[in-house]
């Protein structure tokens, strides 16, 4: 036997306690800059600049940063600076309560740019209500915190696609492909990933009723998140069910080790198991063209895909100051803060309640080249959604892009407010336990 | 679960082993000699992933995988024996604490350097091209790489099993774990038999960074995310029995691969290792293959 211990016990508290403050950890960052005005007014973010959702808390604290600036150059708001006040949660909900706390209590901020994923908003979103600082949700989108009466906060202002209307969209996809009947369903295990591929379930058996769809058993459905970098067992479990396709929602680093890991396995893992995924600029960036062709996506705002004046403005600005493509997230959270600012100037003042009434009912122009308005009620931007499939951008970028593009109408993908309201009554779940929520079980869906 | 299924996902459990016993077996073997939990020890594997990443990337895919393990272990090694010579001599007559501070601020201070000199954005490589492509076996598909993974562990351990009971220096090695002053009494310079484990242990970090470079993205949070499992490894194995991480690192590897394919337990996987690591330390705080408190 190989032993090399003298005296091995005595640490292991003092190490598993600093291991835990190891994984807790993030670092800070904030911008400065001249002042040639009132004051300076600060915008906070608590998002992901470490851990598993870095990629994507990169991208915002880019964005957001550039619309700061972007303000800055044009006089600010209501003659004041803007400055974004960025703290990392290294995708840790307990370091973005502890982030957002600082940023309402300490840093005084005028509004808060929602986090990446929805567990940090489900944890962060009950402080802005509790200070009345407005909130608004660009990346996380689950449309729990609109409808369950215990997150319902009314300074939550969402202009993200919400996981109904994600994942009632792809299951609808999908239910075009007649060929499809035998689905592997992977997910991240909580709120997002279930309550995304709930819809997604719901989605497709709305909309294909006789579809009589084969799934891989539901309580393997949903996958440590975030998880552990190595993806063999589902990998494995994919090609032990042999699926017609695999609908997926995982994202970031762990969608990118998924598509890798899959494709050493086999080259034409994807073609032999055609795959629907959320994805983003992130991820087809990342992977480059190792990315599969033939791949489903449904994206939130990929800028190659709904060109417009001024998003190739913004993505030609983008480019010339940080050398990337701005992601589907730093388009959207862009465009938060420039629905804060319009809001505060029509407001003349950063008090939340008078700028959410300049919030909530109006219309913004978006990036994404339409004009969305936040409807009264769940306070939700009818937003779309880009589909599409995975083909050669032809030397254009280094990644590939979307061909066959569809890009959703808000209008036609947003949850009736009849739903809206049956969910917040609890009328879609069983003995008044939120999470037997089916769709199912809403007296509207049945009709 | 038929006979080829069994195979297919003791096969997947057996490739995260690989690379976790690499990088724990480090861990281990720092502890053992030195008395230094290193929690620095994933930010070395982080390092030498980035460096592999981005060599391969300038060398190309032929020839770049065996120019980035060059370069990784090169400079992985010469950042062991940075941190050893600068910061861990000065505190192993510390308290316990003060040396995983020590340790611990090493990691942030890396974590930032990283995100500095490689940027946030993830990187992703192929494997060589020797080692591409998938074969089949029972009607499932495996990665050749998961397989180069574990030979590559295995020749490892044995490498370490070499190292330490048929050379000198590991003759030297378990001597300063009995007795240092001893040693040092005898005319062996400790301090620089010190400095060489620690560039060891390093060099074994950086094996697993430059093996799992091909076969996972690349980004500046790896560190923490292998630390955890292989101080998991570590408890489990018995901290510094090279023996014990090999055990350890196949018990975490396989019951995660098993634990997400059965229906019952796939909420827990992840949790099982944990668990199993709480056992161990009740059962038998000394670990698996660990020597108990003299």
């Amino acid at each position: 036997m190989i032993s090399l211990v003298r005296k091995p016990t005595g640490w292991l508290v003092l190490a598993t306690a600093a291991l835990l403050v190891a994984a807790a950890c993030g670092g800070t960052s904030s911008t400065t800059g001249t002042t040639t005005f009132k004051g300076v007014k600060k915008i906070g973010i608590s998002t992901a600049i470490s851990g598993q959702s870095a990629l994507y808390g990169h991208a915002i604290s880019q964005a957001v940063n550039l619309a700061a600036d972007d303000l800055n150059a044009k006089g600010g708001v209501n003659g004041y600076k803007i400055q974004a006040d960025i703290q990392d949660d290294g995708t840790d909900v307990n370091k973005a309560v502890q982030n957002t706390q600082q940023l309402i209590l300490q840093d005084n901020v005028a509004a808060m740019i929602g986090p990446v994923t929805s567990a940090q908003c489900t944890g962060t979103s009950p402080i802005s209500r509790q200070n009345k600082v407005l909130f608004i949700a660009a990346t996380c989108n689950s449309y729990q915190l609109t409808t369950e009466p215990d997150l319902i906060n009314p300074y939550y202002v969402s202009i993200v696609p919400n996981t109904f209307m994600e994942g009632t969209s792809a299951g609808a996809l999908v239910a075009k492909l007649s060929s499809v009947k035998k689905i592997f369903i992977v997910s991240p295990r909580y709120i997002f990933g279930i309550s995304e591929t709930n819809a997604f379930v719901a989605g497709l058996k709305k909309a294909n009723p006789s579809g009589n769809y084969e799934f891989n058993d539901q309580s393997k459905w949903y996958v440590p998140f975030p998880t552990n970098p190595n993806w063999s067992s589902t990998i494995n479990d994919i090609q032990a069910f042999k699926p017609d396709l695999v609908y997926s929602n995982i994202f970031a680093a762990d969608q990118i080790n998924f598509v890798k890991q899959a494709l050493q396995v086999d080259p034409n893992f994807f073609k032999t198991y055609p795959m629907t995924t959320l994805s983003s600029v992130d991820e087809l960036n990342t992977l480059g063209s190792s990315y599969p062709a033939g791949m489903h996506l449904y994206m939130r705002a990929p800028f190659f895909a709904i060109g417009n004046s001024r998003l190739d403005d913004f993505v030609k600005r983008y480019r010339a100051r940080y050398n990337e493509y701005p992601s589907d997230w730093a388009v959207m959270d862009y465009d938060a803060v420039q629905v804060w600012a319009k809001a505060a100037a029509a407001a003349g003042t950063f008090d939340s309640d008078k700028v959410l009434k300049q919030i909530v009912g109006k219309s913004f122009q978006s990036l994404r080249g339409y004009t969305f308005t936040i409807r009264p009620g769940d306070q939700q931007a009818n937003v779309g959604e880009t589909v599409g499939t995975t083909g050669d951008s032809a030397g254009k970028y280094p990644f590939p892009v979307l061909t066959g593009v569809t890009n959703l109408k808000g209008d036609d993908i947003l949850m009736p407010t009849t739903l809206m309201n049956e969910l917040r009554d609890g009328k879609c779940e069983k003995g008044g336990d939120p999470k037997t929520t089916d769709f199912a079980l809403c007296p509207s869906w049945k009709a | 679960m038929n006979p080829a299924q069994l195979l297919l996902f003791a096969v997947g459990g057996l490739s995260n082993a690989a690379y976790l016993f690499i990088v724990a077996a480090g861990l281990s073997l720092v502890f053992g000699a030195l008395r230094v939990i290193n929690m620095a020890h994933g930010s070395l594997y982080m390092i030498a992933a980035f460096v592999t990443v981005v060599v391969a990337e300038k060398l190309g895919l032929a020839f770049g995988f065996w120019g980035a393990l060059v370069a990784a272990l090169i400079l992985t090694g010469v950042v062991g024996a940075v941190i050893e010579i600068v910061v861990l001599r000065r505190v192993y007559r510390e308290e316990h604490l003060v040396q995983l501070l020590g340790t611990y601020a090493l990691t942030l201070i890396i974590a930032g350097l990283v995100r500095i000199v490689f940027g946030p954005n993830y990187r992703t490589m192929r494997p060589p091209a020797i080692f591409s492509g998938s074969l089949s076996v029972a009607g499932f598909r495996y990665s050749v790489y998961s397989f180069v993974m574990i030979a590559a562990a295995i020749l490892i351990a044995a490498g370490v099993y070499l190292m330490l009971y048929r050379t000198a220096l590991g003759r030297n090695i378990r001597a300063a774990v009995s007795d240092s002053e001893l040693l040092s009494a005898s005319g062996v310079n400790v301090a620089r038999l010190f400095t060489v484990v620690f560039v060891i242990g390093a060099c074994l970090a950086a094996l697993g960074g430059v093996i799992v470079a091909p076969s996972q993205a690349v980004g500046s949070s790896m560190d923490t995310d292998v630390l955890v499992l292989a101080f998991a490894i570590s408890v489990i194995g018995g901290l510094g029995s090279i023996i014990g991480s090999l055990v350890g690192s196949v018990i975490v590897g396989e019951v995660y691969s098993f634990g997400l394919e059965n229906s019952y337990t796939n909420q827990f996987a992840l949790a099982f290792v944990f668990i199993i690591m709480a056992a161990v330390l009740i059962v038998r705080p000394w670990g698996l293959f660990g020597t108990p408190e003299q």
